[in-house]
């Protein structure tokens, strides 16, 4: 039964991870150029807010949502109106409502108390014991934007980025689903906040399952449409991909989509392979003081940060992989990897750790 | 602030102005229009801070606009790294380049896909007014004639920093605006278009009819056609004069029992060949080879001195006197008497034995020529003349020349086409078409190739007069005489850069939507698909990310697999060869810079070479001069290849990263050139017999540093990195094979010829200035793929370093030219084709010179225009992403494409 104050609690913490996130995500955008420009030997936007007497550029991200904001919203003659309007609150809406089932700290037995009776869950939606497959869930919705994106542009090369986004998501879906199903066999549970504290207690994951961490790492990728396997945006071949017509905000939120998308995938990949909030011999799931918890969000948070700069720093390092190779990546590389891998884990599993 | 104070009702009294002052400051009291200003504010700074713009490129600027976002100049400090492909998220358009008119149209439609608020920069003289090219006959004369332009950049081209300083006075200027954003009670201040429902905010896209027809003035442009102002215009000026072409020397034709002694070798190519000249050739005491032997005076060149004619020889190295003469029985004897006439150092070919004998060149011959250099036209009075230049890959250096004449008279002349011998000929004998109107009978694609269907005219034509046209050789009166000095659109009765046929009446079908360039060339269905799809077709260009300029391929393609690929080109077709034509000979080395813009110094190189064939011995550079040639263009060799590397990456998806790190070390060599030469692109270095400026203090110790210590390990660098990645290797390897046969046959050139295994580099087959001298390897690939040509390009980089090396060990002290510096040369009459190895291949400049000032006809055989003919075929069969791939092999520079 959600109470009243529960639900407060529930409102005041979407309220901050979606304003955390998005702030997050514009602030993503910013790192990524002053990333892009460290790998480049470049400096990068630094003029930006100088007249306020901000350093460094920092509210570069702002001017640029400002101007986005502002700009004329174009709508062609040519688009199918609804759809075109449609995709891209698809985009920014499944690369938020994944949010839902992550744990940014301590949850459950192990979350900090005010008082005797209220733990702060540092989730959402605490307890959801399928954490695992809805985010899946919500990954392949993300789908929907980009081809309904692609296809109500009437542009051919929105057209061609569709096409390629939908065999290139869904192609990825199932070696990554297949990586991820590996550590779950060992942690026994769908349930992320689970998978963190059996990592806690035997390892990280990448080291029970470095074969499944990478998969997974290459599938991620892949969902997240970042180079090397940014192929439905491809600005190379095709221009703008999917967003081509897209103009102002519409195309805003395809962009600040994309890195929900990666500060999802990095959340997902701390989480399932680098223990999450777990900080071997410091922090573990017995504590639950306020203190411990404050340093497993923070762990998590840089463990996250992490992540998200090594998805920057490979999109400016590697080449574009071609559509057929990528397919061919997905179903005749990695799939049959991931089935062998799964298949190993289970009977290890089953033999060596005993069910 | 205008008010001491502000009256608040609500507080019944005034406020103390310091204390005001004090509260505004640091707290935010403020009133309702104050509050729209703030907002103003905000809402201009964000638009300042966040100018995105439209990865767009037209020319040489586009260059330096790149450059201007490498790690040297960085325009991201400025946010303003963001280039977007697609115009619907850009904020700001960089015209950076020559708008022709091919290309105006597409300029006016993305410039209305913009969202507002839209910025327009005019990057360079070209894009501002039509700077160098302007009496061009495709110019259009300045951006703004269509578009609203916010900054000027002056520069030919600007150089980065010049660029950066426009961003920030359009930074300024925004600043600045007031009421560009809608709120209430403002409505009446709105001042900025896009907010004004009545105004018609688009910008009417102009129409390719006869003539680019801006559709707001078709009314009068119709009215003014109909009176025929232009005629009568033309009517009163200056024509430029036309000559006979060149005959057989006639006592060598009565003579060829006898052994052809070097006496007679200098045909000239003027009218005196005839019957008189051999009064004059026996009076003639000065050596052989020397040109010499001075003649009639050409016909309509009043003033000109007695021209002296150049030894006859089609190029530098070639087959020779004696070869050609015994050739020519050769083909005497297989095909009958008077098949082939030696008419200055060239066979002359009745055309309806063109196809036999060529084919017997090409497979029976003892020198197999397989390789059709190069192939163009020349309008003389009594019949337009097309040659080729024929090479043997076999046995190379042995080139020889063919003529075959036609009709004079427009669209009269027909010729059989050798598409059939060397396909590389397509493209080529296209332009033959769209320059001069020559049918080519069997021709697959006979269409206008630079110009599209529709125009009026045949461009290089004598009797064709550009719109700005004024006399037939600069400078223009206009431009220089005291108190008439005037602007062309004056002159010109139509205010424009604008000519169309008196009879012309169908102005009702000029439609604004009308893709009138491209809808030509729609490749056809073919059937492969196993499962029930549709094809469709893309047109790829020419605003592209990875078109490498304004170059369009149409494509039809099955799901991802292409299934036909049509080229589109000339929308960055600037006139190079007419105002060639017009301009002196030392005028014209500024505009070869423009040709590849990259590699300005390697053009000028051909160019010097072709006038110095035709100067012989009067141009002879000195010891020095041919070193510091050697460095330029070995430095521009690098320069190039990195650049072709970098950016071949790019199209591979490598976002920006080598190709900022290959643009780094192309800096250092341009700074090189601009120590040497004053300017960082346009070199302008090179002179007929030397160069232009002896190289300055220091430059030789710099230079030796870059070579010796640098560019071997940056060169390693990106080796290490690229070569073995996995990617590269996956998207390179396999992929738009070319084998060598058809390498051959399609007359690529340079990198693309060799990775398909075919050792021919035209600094060995036909070595020109000393490069006999320096030990380097000819680089050939073995598959012909994409990979191999990236490959070679690498490794050729290499070898230019150790030609460096060695040119820089042996550099001699002594003068630069071989007399003073001089700006009245003097060019005997006569023929030449000059060929070096450029780092797109071989490049090549025909010129023929009348004795006059100006060359009578110019062309330029540009290695990136005929390596595209084997693109379609290179293609085929791969997929979207590919076609990308292989036309950034290609490494083509547009405006050598369309010149």
């Amino acid at each position: 039964m959600l109470t009243f104050l529960g639900l407060t609690a529930l409102l005041i913490k979407i309220g901050l991870v979606v304003g955390i996130s998005q702030g997050a995500v514009a602030y993503l955008i910013y790192v990524e150029r002053k990333i892009a420009a460290y790998a480049q030997d470049r400096i990068g936007p630094n003029r930006c807010g100088r007249e306020f007497g901000v350093p460094l550029g920092l509210i570069q991200p702002l001017a640029d949502g400002a101007k986005m904001i502002l700009k004329e919203d174009v709508i062609p003659k040519y688009v199918h109106k609804p759809t075109f309007i449609l995709a891209p609150m698809i985009a920014i809406v499944t690369a938020t409502i994944g949010f839902a089932v992550v744990p940014f700290g301590p949850v459950g037995a192990g979350a900090p108390r005010l008082g005797a009776d209220w733990p702060v869950q540092f989730q959402i939606a605490p307890g959801v014991d399928i954490g695992i497959v809805y985010i899946l869930a919500i990954g392949s919705l993300a789908v929907y934007a980009v081809v309904l994106a692609g296809w109500s542009s009437n542009n051919k090369y929105s057209f061609l980025g569709g096409l390629r986004s939908s065999a290139q998501l869904i192609s990825y879906e199932i070696p990554m689903g297949l990586s991820i199903l590996g550590i779950v066999l060992l942690a026994k549970s769908l349930d992320l906040n689970t998978i963190i504290e059996w990592q806690d207690r035997h390892g990280w994951g990448i080291f029970w399952q470095p074969v499944g961490f990478l998969i997974f790492l290459v599938s991620a990728f892949a969902e997240t449409n970042r180079l090397p396997f940014d192929l439905p945006e491809s600005e190379q071949e095709l221009v703008g991909g999917f967003h081509t017509e897209y103009s102002a905000m519409k195309f805003g939120m395809f962009f600040l989509g994309e890195y929900l998308h990666v500060i999802t995938v990095s959340f997902l990949t701390v989480i399932l392979f680098f223990g999450g909030w777990d900080l071997p011999f410091v922090l573990s799931a017995d504590q639950t003081s306020w203190i411990s918890a404050i340093f497993k969000v923070i762990v998590m948070m840089s463990k996250v940060s992490l992540m998200i700069v090594f998805i920057m720093w490979i999109r400016w390092t590697l080449p574009r992989f071609r559509y057929d190779t990528l397919m061919n990546l997905a179903w005749k590389s990695l799939l049959p990897l991931g089935l062998l891998n799964l298949t190993i884990t289970a009977v290890a599993a089953q033999m060596i750790l005993g069910g | 602030m205008t008010t001491a104070s502000i009256y608040r009702p609500e507080w019944s009294t005034t406020i103390d102005p310091v204390l005001q002052k004090e509260l505004e400051q640091h707290v935010l009291v403020t009133n309702w229009p104050k509050f729209l200003d703030m907002i103003d504010t905000f809402y201009n700074w964000g638009r300042r801070s966040s100018l995105w713009p439209l990865g767009f490129g037209l020319a040489c600027c586009a260059i330096e606009m790149i450059c201007t976002a490498s790690s040297r100049f960085d325009i991201a400090r400025f946010g303003a790294e963001v280039f977007r492909g697609s115009p619907r998220q850009a904020d700001v358009m960089i015209v950076s380049g020559t708008v022709t008119k091919t290309m105006m149209p597409m300029i006016a439609r993305l410039y209305d896909q913009m969202p507002e608020p839209k910025y327009v920069i005019s990057m360079g003289a070209c894009a501002t007014g039509g700077g160098p090219f302007k009496e061009g006959y495709n110019v259009v004369s300045g951006i703004d004639k269509y578009l609203p332009v916010d900054v000027y950049i002056p520069g030919c081209p600007p150089t980065p920093q010049a660029l950066l300083n426009g961003v920030i006075m359009l930074q300024k200027k925004i600043d600045g605006e007031k009421g560009s954003l809608l709120l209430p009670g403002r409505e009446k201040e709105m001042r900025t278009p896009w907010y004004q429902e009545a105004l018609d905010r688009e910008v009417p896209v102009p129409v390719l009819g006869p003539d680019l027809i801006d559709l707001r003035l078709l009314e009068a442009t119709a009215e003014k056609t109909a009176m025929g102002l232009m005629e009568a215009h033309e009517a009163n000026l200056p024509k430029p004069p036309k000559i006979p072409a060149p005959q057989p020397e006639v006592a060598a034709v009565e003579s060829s029992a006898a052994p052809a002694a070097a006496a007679p070798k200098a045909p000239s190519k003027i009218d005196l060949i005839r019957a008189k000249s051999q009064a004059a050739t026996a009076t003639d005491g000065e050596p052989a080879a020397a040109p010499a032997e001075p003649a009639a005076k050409p016909a309509a060149k009043p003033g000109a001195k007695k021209p002296k004619k150049a030894e006859a020889k089609p190029t530098l190295v070639w087959l020779g006197d004696e070869g050609l003469k015994q050739l020519s029985d050769r083909l005497d004897q297989k095909f009958g008497g008077g098949t082939s006439t030696i008419v200055q150092a060239g066979l002359l070919i009745p055309a309806a034995k063109l196809i036999d004998v060529c084919l017997y060149l090409r497979d029976e011959n003892v020198i197999r020529y397989d390789y059709l250099a190069s192939l163009q036209s020349v309008h003389y009075e009594d019949c337009i003349e097309v040659n080729y230049q024929l090479d043997s890959t076999i046995d190379p250096g042995k080139v020889i020349e063919l003529r075959v004449r036609v009709n004079e008279a427009e669209g009269q002349g027909e010729l059989p086409s050798v598409v059939s011998i060397w396909r590389g000929a397509d493209f080529q004998e296209r332009e033959v078409y769209d320059m001069m109107g020559i049918q080519f009978t069997g021709h697959p694609e006979l269409k206008r190739i630079l110009m599209w269907d529709g125009y009026a005219y045949f461009p290089l034509r004598k009797d064709f007069l550009e719109p700005y046209y004024e006399g037939p050789t600069k400078v223009f009166d206009s431009r220089v005489e005291d108190g008439r000095h005037f602007r062309a659109e004056e002159i010109n009765p139509y205010g424009t850069n604008l000519k169309v046929p008196k009879d012309y009446n169908d102005w009702k079908s000029l439609v604004a939507a009308d893709d009138t360039k491209g809808k030509n060339f729609l490749p056809s269905g073919v059937e492969i698909s196993e499962l029930d799809t549709d094809q469709f077709i893309i047109s790829m260009g020419p605003q592209h990310p990875s078109t490498h300029g304004v170059f369009r391929m149409n494509l039809r393609v099955d799901g991802e697999t292409i299934v036909g690929l049509k080229p589109v080109m000339g929308y960055m077709h600037r006139n190079h060869e007419k105002i060639g034509e017009r301009n002196t000979f030392l005028m014209n080395f500024p505009f070869t810079d423009r040709l590849d813009y990259l590699t300005s110094m390697g053009n000028n190189f051909g160019y010097a070479l072709a006038v110095e064939q035709l100067m012989g011995d009067d141009a002879k550079p000195p010891e020095r001069a041919e070193y510091i040639r050697v460095i330029m263009a070995e430095l521009t060799r690098i320069a190039s290849h990195m650049w072709s590397i970098g950016f071949l990456l790019n199209d591979l998806g490598a976002f920006f990263t080598p190709a900022l790190y290959a643009i780094e070390e192309r800096e250092l060599i341009l700074d090189l050139f601009e120590w040497a030469a004053g300017s960082r692109m346009m070199c302008n270095y090179f002179r007929f017999g030397g160069v232009a400026f002896d190289l300055p203090p220091g430059w030789v110790e710099r230079c030796h540093g870059i070579v010796f210590d640098r560019l071997d390990g940056k060169i390693d660098e990106l080796d290490h990195y690229l070569s073995r990645n996995e990617i590269v290797m996956d998207r390179c390897r396999g992929i738009g094979v070319l084998s060598r046969e058809d390498a051959i046959n399609y007359s690529t050139a340079g990198p693309v010829l060799r990775a398909s295994g075919v050792a021919y580099d035209v600094r060995r087959a036909a070595p020109y200035s000393i490069y006999d001298r320096f030990d380097f390897n000819v680089i050939t690939g073995s598959k012909g793929d994409l990979y191999d040509r990236y490959y070679v390009r690498l490794v050729e980089m290499r070898e230019s370093v150790k030609i460096l090396k060695q040119a820089l060990r042996d550099l001699p002290d002594g003068p630069i030219l071989p007399g003073k510096k001089s700006y009245q040369i003097k060019v005997p009459a006569g023929e030449a084709y000059s060929r070096v190895e450029n780092p797109k291949g071989e490049l090549g400049y025909y010129v023929v010179a009348d004795g006059s000032s100006t060359a009578y006809r110019y062309h330029v055989r540009s290695p990136s225009f005929i390596n595209l003919t084997a693109l379609e075929r290179m293609c085929l069969g791969h997929t979207v992403a590919d076609v990308v791939g292989i036309l950034g092999s290609l490494d083509i520079v547009l405006g050598e494409v369309d010149r």
